[in-house]
């Protein structure tokens, strides 16, 4: 499909949502998950076929709601002592069988271009050049993992675009479900099964996501980016988070000690420094515009109050609440978002 | 369905004679006793599933049609059974499909 | 005919009725209208709580980063929210007016077994208590109304929360599926003469289908939450995915209850409209017959279509194929019902009453909520709307467009009937128009905040989303639907303090229960009525489509009265067990076991207490089967889903486990065949024993009574000495997935066992003190079924777990 499809797509999406909505006068569909926003091949097919229904429903409705308005126009009883009997029909066949077939051509040309891209998107082998990336799942936040590129990082995914990328989605320990809403639709993060998403990003941008099967008590504050750039861009971060972890400075090696030698390097990676498995990688956590799986950003301030309570912030968090004194906070802090 | 059965409702029931249970509680014996003969009968391994299948689906019939009586009471006893227990097996072999145990759909 | 018809009731010269005053005539009470009421005003209370519950929500939502709860205090109140509305609210609302109105609009006194339908409602009274006492000791339910696993395991919820909600969810389907067996049996069997099914109301013919729905759906979810209570309590594996369990099970078993749970919670409405329509534009229903088909079919293919809410789980693209078109299939009837109904209004004469402005409403709104449904039918469409606010605005027109709509109008509609007066028609159009702005403000935008991208189940969201707007919108019409329904509240109390007195037949009404007094007397009608086709009331006073009115039918004599069953106070000692037993499992053992006791003696009593008594020997009905005998077969269908979900589990689960022992190393077939051959010979015994007792051989009878219960203890020796070997050579409940599917599978079965052998022996000191004779065959022949089914059972677990390699 060329772009000035895709904006046709685009654009009868809206016009039939409007005319269904009714209300949409002062409603933007291009919020930052807006589900009618294609930027990937993935989400074009989709839209495509999001297309044919709205109008196909919006028909349907429409044929409704003008024969309920003539009925409730036209056959209202005169006065409260109108008594008199209306004509008694009990049924008539031939009409029957007419709006039961009407529904089923309608639904029929619903079914076939359904079928079509269930198999087109679901089906297809990945393609050779794919770049794959392992999403895991975790409460309440996002690891991705590059195998072939040797890259681990979190909440902050980037890819190329126009290159095609196999979404592998792993569960630790309960059910998410990964859903960059303008890159296409969600697909559940399953623990003891591997569900895949193969798409290609189509336009460089940052796209925002989030954790859309309930997950217990942070479900809400467990959201991710997506950042599609240039090839060149692209392997410049690879490279970059390939490199071993910045030496801190200042303010900041006071902080490394302070996380050396308490209890986060039982859950978290610094390369070089500690090899934690079940919280986030910090090795290019400064890297990293927003922390908190997406929810504030990177800053000496916002981490600092952030390490010295975690629960406070994040219900439910696995993060314990270490006790650290303000200094050793905001040395920790430091030390963190120094880690480009 | 029709309504009124007052005929079946006032005269006695058809029903099996003792010697017919005795005689269906001796083939199921002898089924039981195929069936688990057939298991050690080497040769009937590629099919053993089926086989036995059917031979339990023939005892569960006949337990139902005679001891049950199903074969001579009202008809709408059978569809109230039979409906859900058709519904059972094809929601069973669903499930079993869905959860992979066929490999037909797993991926 | 004549004959026949006396034959339906038995009774003395007058009508002889339980006291009709006090608190004791209603904790006793057996009158299916008395409960009724019961169902109606616990319903309605537990509705204000869920609608409270959803006001906190909205409150929380209105803006973004909200502090009005917490998270935890918002997983909770969304989870209360969902399983309230559906479980205690929306089912028993139907609940009320099935056991109301059924057994007026079919001619019949009173249901098949009217104690039994007063246990329903105790134990979806306690069971609702019990729930809802979450609250009080702080542990309330958090998973969702879906409880998904694993986020419902030990591991990630360690309190009682969950316990909560899978226990009380096992009682409440305990009291939904007798009451289905129950209404089953009412309306096959205890029709008034000469009204066949053709001739039924849409609604009793919705009521059949919703019962027939909840019999065969409960089951399934009823296994998953034994198994998740099993994973809980007792540490077994079926959802243990480090153990080869796989989450998509429980899914499964959740939403083949699920679905049909959604046409249990629409059909009622659907029929409500179905009798409103035709009343206020004094026009039969369009189509009757294909409408009544329309309903069956969507019951039918209700079953097969629960994996459409499973598109983003990751099933394959075959079976997403596959669901989707059954999906897409659905629809059709269901439409059908639609354009029938605009056809019923089109060239009436529509008198705009309160009651007709919520059916017109629920054509309307449902319609919005049915096409948006259309739109998930379609997966990868699904994928972007599943999960998200669309889908909640989806199910919110379904469900209070659909469901709350058709209820109201049945409220309004019946109201007069049930209470003898009227409602204030001006204050209740007020009202109408209130929920129904209220109620599109706070769920039409949420079909845009989910195609913008807002997930459902978020305590809070980011600013900057585009968000904002339309969830204070959101929140503000959420307070119209609560202003809506505090108005119908004073509407009803105004009623019931000074409203006019309701005439009869206030509407002109089709359908029997206009026919006799508002309220009816405790009897229901002096003589049952004659029933002239469908719509027979109508008939009766306008004549049929050429004005010809039927020829009176001979007026049905009552020779010998009309004789009420007495109340009975074990249905609620009964349900009081069950809950106890509940209770204890979050305490202590000693309270499941008096619960457990409380329950056997109340269900002990509650079976012997009218043994003998000449209203409860006869109960042949419109089938030509007895009551009792119908109700057996119904309640063994419901156990075929029971036994076949159990079934179908282990074999999905067989091969999975990663560790042993595993089954060819531990099954003994020979000593497993000696006690299959033993089961067997019981069966046969069995069938001995009823033909003496038909022909009154009092010695063989109990001779092959005890012959049978003796083989039955044989076979559950047999499995303890199972049982015990396993666990010697290392096979445990606990020890992998296939001790875990095995033990509880054949334990069912050794409980399915253990109760029948308690029911012959039951029957057989009955006879030994002489109080088993010709008369009493039918109770045999019950046992007799629930034994035999309780064999065929075994024969497939013998072949399938034993037998195939």
């Amino acid at each position: 499909m060329n772009p000035r499809a895709g904006r046709r797509v685009r654009l009868s999406v809206r016009l039939a949502l409007l005319a269904a909505a009714a209300l949409a006068g002062g409603c933007a569909w291009d919020g930052p998950m807006s589900t009618v926003v294609a930027r990937s091949d993935l989400n074009r097919s989709i839209l495509s076929l999001y297309t044919i229904i709205t109008w196909a429903t919006a028909i349907i409705g429409a044929v409704v709601f003008v024969v309920l308005g003539i009925v409730l126009t036209r056959f209202r009883a005169r006065g409260s002592d109108d008594t008199t009997l209306p004509r008694q029909i009990h049924g008539h066949t031939a009409m029957e069988i007419g709006w039961t077939i009407a529904p089923a051509l309608i639904l029929l040309i619903i079914a076939i271009p359904t079928i079509q891209v269930i198999f087109r998107t679901q089906s297809a082998a990945a393609p050779p050049n794919a770049l794959e990336v392992t999403v895991r799942g975790w409460q309440w936040w996002w690891e991705f993992r590059y195998p072939k590129l040797d890259v681990v990082t979190a909440n902050e995914l980037h890819v190329p675009v126009g290159r095609p990328v196999v979404f592998a989605l792993e569960g630790p320990d309960v059910i998410h479900s990964f859903w960059v809403p303008q890159l296409g639709g969600k697909r559940d993060v399953v623990p003891g099964r591997l569900n895949r998403i193969t798409m290609t990003p189509e336009k460089t941008g940052e796209y925002y996501g989030q954790c859309a099967e309930f997950c217990g008590a942070s479900h809400a504050n467990m959201q991710l980016r997506v950042i599609v750039e240039e090839p060149a861009a692209f392997d410049r971060w690879v490279a970059g988070q390939r490199a071993p972890a910045a030496e801190p400075s200042g303010d900041a090696v006071q902080g490394k000690d302070v996380f050396a030698r308490n209890a986060c390097v039982g859950c978290h990676t610094v390369r070089g420094v500690s090899a934690g498995v079940l919280g986030p990688d910090l090795t290019h956590f400064g890297g990293r515009a927003l922390f908190g799986a997406g929810l504030w950003p990177t800053n000496v301030d916002n981490v600092a109050a952030w390490v010295k309570d975690p629960p406070a912030h994040k219900p439910g968090t696995k993060m314990p609440n270490l006790h650290l004194s303000d200094a050793d906070a905001r040395a920790v802090a430091a030390y963190l978002v120094g880690l480009k | 369905m029709s309504d009124h059965h007052p005929a079946a409702a006032d005269a006695p029931h058809e029903h099996a004679s003792v010697a017919t249970y005795v005689k269906v509680a001796l083939i199921l014996s002898a089924v039981t006793a195929l069936e688990v003969g057939v298991i050690y009968i080497r040769q009937l391994t590629p099919i053993i599933v089926p086989l036995l299948l059917v031979m339990s689906m023939a005892k569960f019939m006949l337990v139902v049609m005679f001891f049950m009586h199903l074969r001579y009471d009202a008809r709408p006893l059978t569809f109230v059974f039979v409906g859900p227990l058709i519904i059972a097996i094809l929601l069973g072999i669903a499930l079993m499909t869905l959860s992979g145990a066929f490999l037909l759909l797993h991926h | 005919m004549a004959t026949h018809e006396a034959s339906l009731f038995r009774h003395q010269a007058a009508v002889h009725a339980p006291a009709a005053s006090g608190l004791w005539s209603w904790i006793t009470t057996v009158d299916h209208k008395r409960i009724g009421i019961l169902y109606g005003c616990t319903a309605f209370v537990f509705f204000l709580i869920g609608g409270l519950e959803a006001l906190i929500i909205r409150l929380q939502l209105a803006r973004p980063l909200n502090t009005v709860v917490s998270a935890e205090r918002f997983n909770e109140l969304f989870t209360m929210h969902g399983t309230t509305m559906v479980f205690l609210a929306i089912m028993p609302f139907s609940a009320a007016l099935f056991n109301y109105m059924t057994p007026l609009m079919i001619g019949a006194r009173d249901v098949a077994f009217p104690r039994l339908n007063a246990l329903s409602y105790w134990i979806f009274l306690l069971g609702g208590l019990f729930l809802n006492s979450s609250f009080l000791v702080g542990a309330v339910p958090d998973g969702g109304w879906f409880g998904y696993t694993s986020l419902t395991l030990r591991q990630f919820s360690p309190g009682h929360n969950i316990d909560f909600w899978l226990l009380s969810l096992q009682i409440l389907g305990a009291s939904s599926v007798m009451a289905g067996v129950n209404f089953i049996v009412t309306i096959l069997n205890m029709r008034a003469p000469g009204m066949t099914l053709m001739r039924m109301p849409v609604f009793v013919w919705m009521t059949l289908v919703v019962q027939f729905l909840i019999v065969l759906a409960f089951p399934p979810i009823t296994i998953g939450l034994v198994f998740l209570m099993f994973d809980r309590f007792f540490g077994t594996h079926f959802y243990d995915v480090t153990a080869g369990g796989d989450l998509h099970l429980w899914q499964h078993l959740f939403w083949i209850f699920g679905h049909p749970e959604v046409y249990i919670l629409i059909l009622p409405a659907f029929g409500i409209t179905s009798e409103v329509l035709p009343v206020f534009a004094r026009k039969p229903l369009f189509g009757a017959p294909v409408v009544i088909y329309s309903g069956v079919l969507i019951g039918f293919f209700g079953f097969g279509v629960w994996s459409h809410h499973m598109f983003a789980a990751g099933m394959g693209p075959v079976a997403d194929a596959f669901f989707s078109i059954g999906t897409m299939l659905i629809a059709i009837p269901t439409g059908v019902k639609i354009f029938n109904w605009l056809a019923t209004l089109w060239g009436g004469r529509l008198r705009p009453t309160v009651a007709l402005h919520y059916a017109v409403g629920l054509v309307a709104l449902f319609t919005i909520g049915g096409l948006s449904g259309v739109m998930h039918a379609s997966p990868p469409v699904d994928l972007q709307q599943t999960d998200s606010y669309f889908v909640v605005a989806h199910f919110h027109y379904v469900l209070i467009g659909g469901s709350l709509m058709g209820l109201l109008a049945g409220a309004y509609y019946w109201w007069p009937k049930i209470t003898g007066r009227l409602l204030d028609e001006r204050l209740g159009r007020v009202q109408f128009w209130i929920l129904f702005v209220g109620f599109n403000l706070t769920f039409f935008p949420q079909h845009y905040l989910g195609a913008i991208g807002m997930p459902r189940r978020i305590y809070t969201y980011l600013p900057g989303r585009g968000w904002e707007f339309w969830n204070l919108m959101s929140t503000i019409g959420a307070f119209g639907i609560g202003l809506s329904i505090l108005l119908f509240m004073v509407n009803a109390v105004r009623s019931l303090r000074h409203g006019a007195v309701a005439p009869a037949d206030p509407w002109d009404g089709r359908t029997l229960e206009w026919r006799t007094s508002s309220p009816p007397p405790p009897h229901n009608f002096d003589v049952i009525p004659p029933v002239y086709g469908r719509d027979t009331f109508w008939r009766e006073k306008h004549g049929d489509s050429r004005g010809r009115k039927p020829a009176p039918l001979p007026a049905n004599p009552e020779p010998h009265g009309i004789h009420l069953p007495a109340g009975s106070f074990w249905p609620l000692v009964t349900a009081a067990g069950a809950v106890i037993a509940a209770i204890g499992a979050l305490t202590s053992l000693a309270l499941v076991v008096l619960g457990a006791l409380v329950l056997v003696v109340g269900a002990w009593s509650f079976a012997l207490e009218h043994h003998r008594n000449p209203a409860h020997v006869e109960q042949v009905g419109n089938l030509g089967v007895d009551h009792r005998k119908l109700a057996m077969w119904v309640f063994l269908g419901s156990e075929c889903l029971f036994f076949g979900t159990m079934i179908a589990t282990y074999l999905a689960y067989k091969g999975q486990s990663p560790i042993g022992p595993y089954p060819h190393q531990i099954l003994n077939i020979p000593v497993t065949s000696v006690s299959t051959f033993d089961l067997l010979m019981s069966s046969l015994l069995m069938v001995l024993a009823l033909a003496a007792v038909q022909r009154g051989d009092r010695r063989q009878a109990r001779l092959w009574l005890f012959g049978t219960a003796f083989f039955g203890m044989i076979f559950l020796g047999f499995q303890a000495y199972e049982f015990t070997s396993f666990v010697h050579e290392g096979l445990t409940l606990q020890q992998n997935l296939f001790g875990s599917t095995f033990f509880v599978l054949t334990g069912f079965h050794g409980g399915h066992v253990t109760l029948g052998v308690a029911l012959l022996l039951t029957l057989w000191i009955l006879d030994l003190r002489g109080r088993l004779d010709v008369r009493d065959s039918t109770k045999v022949e019950i046992v007799g079924l629930y034994w035999h089914f309780v064999d065929i059972v075994w024969i497939i677990i013998f072949t399938v777990i034993y037998l195939i390699p």
